[in-house]
């Protein structure tokens, strides 16, 4: 049996030394030299394993190993074994130990790969590490080998927490988002029973009460109504959240078109110019893109300016994204309100002056940031707004995230 | 001589009920309201059984979704499967927005689905015109004598 530590999955502490246990294996942590080492080494020269098993040693592991000569020994005894490490040689007579990486990949285990082999050359060694390689140990440097195998454990186990951390956050998110949901909606039904009921109130007893009365119950109704506007935009921000991310490839040309069709009433009302350059083909949500586009022009148009209102849309590549930009000439933003304008709910002017909740420029920023982009605006008092975001230029975010 | 029509409220909330009394009350369409608060109360109203043997063989059922004891959607599924009753009419009137509840009641057989508005000009001017259609636009199948 081998006193293996787990090389799955997970690599917090806990779990490490939990299920190292339950095999019988070491209970230290392995990227600590002196502790038990399983390696799985992937060479043809007995040698060679016994010179790598000493280095080992002699800088303090406990080392042991399993040796593989072809892909099929390899693929057998991982599923069979856990490792710490993977040692393997570049050219093998049946295969070329590169190829582990490639088994590794698709058995979904994450064990360092430490390519030890004879002369390579620079261009080789950094291909094996473009490859997934986590290092590379020339064979007549055999004295670098246990730092470099202490360095790959340590960076598996960061790498481990790291995704688990990442993990906590998105499940902490993902309830909060329910939250919202669940309260929201529930929150509608008793909602709707005390609008609808102070109507009626409203409605019978107008002028038969004093007039305090009319006007409290009137206060009343205005509360209530309101709060089914903020409840209803609750929803719809948290139902961002719980759409997949669909991601197809769009053509922003015609979303922006279909935005400015949808506002057509809006715009013709205002006397809006709203005009664009070419606008390129992104990979993001379209009917979420549409609803930014939406959002930002409509916005432009209520709260446009004394001059005639121009709306321009443009958007320029900058490295791996594209920059949209909506450009406007309306009362624009003081600087200082910038970043505070895409907080929900959050409104810098009274409902008399301007209508609405606040949640648009909110449900806009996590479109965008779900996308993989960012959101932000340019402005000053009096000189209109240019509200900017970017997306991934191509590739979907998920993809471009693949690659440690 | 032609009776009046007989209505069947399916709600477990009386302030509900009480709008839509309010609102068909006022309606100039003659027709009877009966009402009841839960699903399974709902069933033995519709076949006339215990305490709902004299009830009336109802022209038109409005049924909310989500009530008590048995849910708003089995009864729909029983009355629309049941031959003696699958022919009744059905209004779901309801404060789900959900698609699949409605593609579900759909399919189920429902007639209609409304869902309740959240303001008191909306829910009255929808009752109403439910009433105007299904009470007196539209034609009600004959009923059978029981």
């Amino acid at each position: 049996m081998p006193m293996g530590c787990v090389l799955c999955v997970s690599a917090c502490p806990t779990l490490v030394a939990d299920s190292t246990n339950a095999r019988g294996g070491p209970s230290e942590r392995p990227d600590k030299i002196g502790g038990k080492l399983r390696a799985l080494i992937v060479e043809d020269e007995p040698a060679d394993v016994e010179l790598m098993l000493r280095a080992l040693r002699q800088a303090g592991f406990e080392a042991s190993a399993d040796v593989a000569q072809t892909a099929e020994e390899f693929t057998d005894l991982l599923r069979r074994n856990p490792y710490h490490v993977i040692l393997a040689d570049y050219k093998l007579p049946t295969w070329n130990g590169m190829e582990s990486v490639e088994v590794l990949r698709r058995e979904g285990l994450d064990v360092p790969v430490i390519v030890v082999s004879g002369a390579l050359g620079e261009l080789t060694a950094v291909e094996c590490i473009k490859q997934g390689a986590s290092d590379y140990v020339p064979k007549d440097h055999l004295v670098c080998l246990p730092e470099k195998v202490r360095r790959a454990m340590q960076d598996k186990r960061l790498r481990g927490e790291h995704k688990q951390t990442l993990g906590e956050l998105a499940r902490s998110n993902q309830d909060l988002e329910q939250f919202a949901y669940v309260a929201s909606h529930d929150l509608q039904e008793p909602l709707r029973m005390v609008a609808t009921y102070t109507q009626l109130l409203a409605e019978r007893y107008r002028d038969k009460l004093d007039d305090n009365a009319d006007k409290y119950i009137h206060y009343a109704v205005d509360g209530a109504l309101r709060m089914q506007t903020l409840v209803q935009d609750l929803l719809a921000f948290s139902r961002v959240g719980r759409q997949g991310a669909g991601l197809q490839s769009t053509d922003c040309n015609v979303v922006v078109e279909t935005a400015v069709k949808n506002l057509q009433t809006t715009v013709v009302e205002s006397g809006a110019r709203v005009t664009n350059d070419p606008l390129p083909v992104v990979v993001a949500n379209g009917s979420q893109l549409l609803q930014v586009f939406q959002n930002l022009i409509a916005n432009a148009i209520k709260f446009r300016g004394s001059d005639p209102l121009a709306i321009r849309i443009s958007a320029s590549k900058q490295g791996k994204e594209w920059v949209f930009s909506v450009a406007d000439n309306g009362i624009g933003i003081a600087p200082e309100q910038a970043e505070s304008i895409f907080a929900i709910f959050k409104r810098l002017h009274t409902s008399a002056e301007y209508p609405g909740s606040g949640i648009g420029l909110s449900i806009c920023k996590k479109i965008i940031e779900r996308q993989g982009g960012r959101i932000w605006v340019e402005s000053e008092t009096g000189q209109g707004s240019t509200f900017k975001f970017t997306l991934p230029a191509t590739t979907p975010p998920g993809e471009l995230r693949s690659r440690p | 001589m032609k009776t009046a029509p007989e209505v069947l409220l399916v709600d477990d909330n009386p302030a509900d009920i009480d709008l839509m009394n309010e609102v068909l009350a006022k309606s100039k369409r003659h027709f009877h309201v009966n009402a009841v608060g839960d699903g399974a109360e709902a069933m033995s109203f519709l076949r006339r059984q215990g305490k709902h043997a004299e009830a009336p063989s109802p022209d038109l059922v409005v049924l909310d979704l989500n009530l008590p004891r048995k849910d708003g959607r089995e009864v729909l599924s029983d009355l629309k499967t049941d031959p003696a009753l699958a022919k009744i009419p059905v209004v779901i009137f309801t404060s789900s927005e959900a698609s699949s509840d409605i593609s579900r009641c759909y399919e189920l057989g429902a007639n209609c689905y409304l869902r309740k508005p959240g303001n008191l000009p909306d829910f009255m001017a929808v009752v109403q015109s439910m009433a105007d259609f299904w009470l007196g636009f539209a034609n009600l199948p004959q009923k059978e004598k029981r």
